[in-house]
């Protein structure tokens, strides 16, 4: 009776929690996917759905894009990340300071550094376009992969490479065979938490480009702000960009299944 | 346990409900909601609105002020049922829209009887004083003519826009340039700039040519569809790409007066406006949301489409003591002579408006038109004032109110003294006398040594701060009112200009290459592990069959 009593009041503690995750995130999805059917007079319509993927107002294009740019800038975060956090793990494990700056640009408003990094560029002369905004994506997104890379190898069990060492392999073999396989699932979530907010970014690209390259997030953002009455389509493309969230989340699960790890998001 | 904090749940909740009702009780006050644009208000003078709101009907008000940012934000609020608005300060389009929809209430600001008689015993008629001669008569016809018949929904008369608003701001569309920097490039000439006209921001003379090398990727075009779109129809017939073309009534665009043409649109026109704007492309720097003033002052860019109050207040702080000779405006704004946008913003009642604020809802918008109000405003946020210049000029308190604010030495006017109660020098005031101001704030120009009216910009008729005025100025000159083209709303083409605008602003870009230089680099970088591991390997191998043979 008694550990009834607690566990009741126990959980009543996340009842304001799943309240607010109802009202602001399972509601608003629901008007997202009514939207999404319905024209302009409020009737059911496909027409939406054709539109976007007719290409008409360039939004296919525009989703190539920004899926090319989430893509390289994973990838570039991945190959400066990895090293990065590689050494910080073996060499630093205990020096908490090194970690510390490289999270310290987190903890300034990511607005502020943008437009400071534009101020920059501008101030060498150089041209802004695709090259600025990459810089800005990896500059911006680089902490957000070196993090989880960083916790996963720090909590490698050093007897393994040793093991590995003692078994008569060199350094890289250790490497592939051993540090590698079990930094995966930090790879993962550092390529989920990199691209899933590479591909939706409107801001980086709006303000390193003066706003010419032109992203999916830029798209959405226009139906909704913009205008009054193409609310159908933008909902559209939110649940093409919900779409690919999932089955980015869903190749994550399935590749670190074994390792027990799941996405963060 | 349990019961016990419930207990005293309720017991506070009942006491914070009851403080509540006490606190209203005791002060019993009326009270309007304002919704309005972001910045488009002197705030002191909601103050003085509560203060002269109390002279008026001996009552006290509170007032609380919601601002937006774009008409659409306001349009969706309104018509996706936000009621608790009183009155609202859209522009003429969302006027139009909101009227069709049959969503306000007819004000007959223009008509004192009628629009006072539903003044509830409060109002002190001896002291309200009705301001709707200070109106610019211009405005009115403008919206009469583009506005007079809008159909609204469910009902077969039409209705005419001006019983249903009360202007307030109004302002053009326009170029906003770096003059020194047109300077440099030798194109500060009135003869190029006229024959460029809207061409200025697609970099073109005026004859399919280059306006000048050096303004490749330094212009900026505005991030909005509806003044884009409006930019591009201009250029379009400026620089004779609808010649020989007819919409589908059979009618030459080229014959269309300015304000049908900048109405009509039809796929052809689309198309065409797509086209350009895609081409366009090549020759920006981006496009502004926020920041346009601030990168034409560093000169990264030189061109910007700009709305005529946001021009002149960037004009005004763009004042730099090292050039010219005595400093000198390093920008300067422009309309295109042959044809341009006017555009205006007035107040309105929604239909869900509280019945008990009418008063202080008429009073508010009357108030707004007093001249010393409307010169705090325009001082404020840098738009012309719909009050027609003349009786601001001749207003005592209005005058005062520039006086001070743009520190005119006129004792006559205002105290002339600073922050501390000292008195300022003439010589320390940044006009000598009224006169000077009056020559630079109405006509932007000045007296020069030799005793000449000259103009702070060459380019005739450059002070658009009162389009009216600065028309008539120039009625000999190529300049005409009616040259500038009110927008009416895009009606059902409005989801194909959207269209339109995002297929170009995506046209252009292409990050395949992009991805096919990272794959190329994947590739060489497996391919280098690749060889290191082979390397390492044969190396280890030769090794270990070395020593072997050493055994053997």
């Amino acid at each position: 009776m008694k550990k009834f009593k607690f566990r009741f009041s126990r959980r009543a503690f996340a009842y304001p929690y799943m309240i607010f995750l109802l009202l602001f995130v399972v509601v608003p999805l629901v008007i997202i996917l009514i939207n999404a059917f319905l024209d302009d007079a409020n009737k059911f319509t496909f027409q939406n759905f054709a539109e976007f993927f007719s290409d008409a107002g360039g939004g296919l294009t525009v989703l190539g894009n920004s899926l090319i740019i989430g893509l390289v800038t994973t990838l570039i975060c991945l190959v400066i990340g990895y090293p990065c956090a590689y050494f910080l793990a073996k060499y630093h494990a205990s020096n908490r300071v090194l970690v510390l700056l490289f999270i310290l640009p987190m903890w300034v408003n990511f607005l502020i550094r943008t437009l400071s990094t534009k101020a920059i560029f501008m101030a060498l002369d150089v041209q802004l376009g695709m090259g600025t905004v990459l810089f800005g994506m990896v500059y911006n997104y680089l902490p957000y992969m070196i993090l989880p890379l960083h916790t996963t190898l720090v909590s490698i069990d050093h007897s393994y490479i040793e093991a590995a060492e003692d078994l008569g392999a060199d350094k890289m073999t250790v490497f592939l065979k051993t540090v590698l396989p079990l930094s995966l699932p930090g790879i993962v979530s550092g390529i989920t938490m990199t691209f899933i907010p590479a591909i939706s970014t409107f801001a980086i690209s709006e303000i390193l480009s003066s706003s010419k390259i032109f992203l999916f997030g830029d798209a959405i953002n226009m139906h909704f702000s913009k205008t009054t009455n193409s609310f159908g389509v933008g909902s559209v493309m939110s649940l093409v960009m919900l779409v690919l969230v999932v089955v980015a989340n869903v190749i994550v699960n399935l590749t670190s299944k074994d390792e027990e790890v799941t996405s963060v998001l | 346990m349990k019961k016990f904090v419930s207990a005293v749940a309720i017991l506070l909740l009942a006491c914070l409900v009851l403080a509540t009702f006490a606190a209203c009780d005791t002060e019993e006050k009326d009270s309007l909601v304002i919704y309005n644009w972001a910045d488009y208000i002197f705030d002191d003078k909601l103050t003085d609105f509560k203060n002269y709101y109390k002279e008026v009907t001996g009552k006290n008000i509170d007032i609380t002020y919601v601002t937006f940012d774009t008409n659409e934000t306001m349009l969706t609020r309104l018509t996706k049922g936000d009621s608790n608005v009183d009155v609202v300060c859209p522009s003429e389009y969302a006027i139009q829209k909101l009227i069709e929809m049959d969503m306000l209430v007819p004000m007959h600001y223009f008509d004192e009887e009628q629009y006072t008689a539903s003044f509830s015993v409060n109002v002190n008629k001896d002291i309200y004083e009705h301001n709707s001669d200070n109106v610019e008569p211009g405005i009115i016809d403008k919206v009469s003519a583009t506005f007079g018949n809008i159909n609204v929904e469910g009902k077969a008369e039409p209705v005419s826009m001006v019983d249903f608003f009360v202007p307030y701001m109004y302002g053009t569309l326009g170029v906003l340039y770096n003059k020194y920097a047109f300077m440099d490039l030798g194109i500060y000439d009135e003869e190029i700039l006229n024959r460029a006209n809207w061409g200025i921001l697609f970099n073109d003379n005026g004859a399919g040519e280059l306006l000048s090398e050096g303004l490749t990727g330094s212009i900026l075009m505005k991030d909005s569809i509806r003044d884009s779109y409006a930019a591009t129809v201009f250029y379009l017939l400026e620089s004779g790409r609808l010649d020989g073309l007819k919409n589908k009534d059979g009618v030459y665009y080229t014959e269309m007066p300015v304000g049908e043409l900048i109405n009509a649109v039809d796929d052809q026109l689309l198309d065409c406006v797509k086209q350009v704007l895609t081409n366009q492309k090549s020759q920006l720097f981006g496009y502004e949301v926020d920041f346009g003033k601030d990168d034409l002052l560093t000169g990264n860019a030189y061109v910007d489409l700009a709305w005529s109050g946001d021009a002149m207040y960037a004009v005004e702080e763009s004042w730099n003591d090292e050039l010219g000779e005595d400093g000198d405006y390093e920008l300067a704004y422009y309309v295109p002579h042959s044809t341009g946008n006017i555009w205006f913003d007035g107040w309105v009642v929604p239909k869900t408006h509280n019945p008990e604020h009418l008063d202080a809802i008429k009073l508010f918008i009357n108030y707004l038109n007093r001249p010393d109000v409307a010169a705090a405003n325009l001082l404020e946020i840098g738009y012309s004032a719909s009050v027609k210049s003349d009786v601001i000029k001749q207003d005592d308190d209005a005058r005062a109110v520039l006086a001070e604010g743009y520190n005119v030495y006129a004792p006559e006017l205002w105290d002339a003294v600073d922050e501390d109660g000292n008195p300022i020098a003439q010589d320390e005031c940044d006009f000598a006398d009224w006169e000077e101001f009056e020559l630079y704030f109405f006509h932007n120009s000045y007296e020069n040594e030799e005793g000449d009216i000259v103009s702070y910009d060459e380019i005739s008729g450059s002070n658009w701060r009162y389009p009216f005025e600065s028309a008539a100025l120039n009625a000999d000159n190529y300049r005409n009112i009616d040259s500038l083209g009110v927008m009416r709303d895009f009606g059902d083409k409005n989801h194909d200009v959207v269209t339109a605008w995002n297929y170009s602003r995506s046209a252009g870009v292409n990050a395949l290459p992009l991805l096919g230089w990272t794959m190329l680099a994947v590739a060489v970088a497996v391919a280098v592990v690749f060889l290191i591991l082979r390397i390492k390997r044969v190396a280890r191998h030769t090794v270990r069959t070395h020593s072997t043979d050493a055994e053997g």
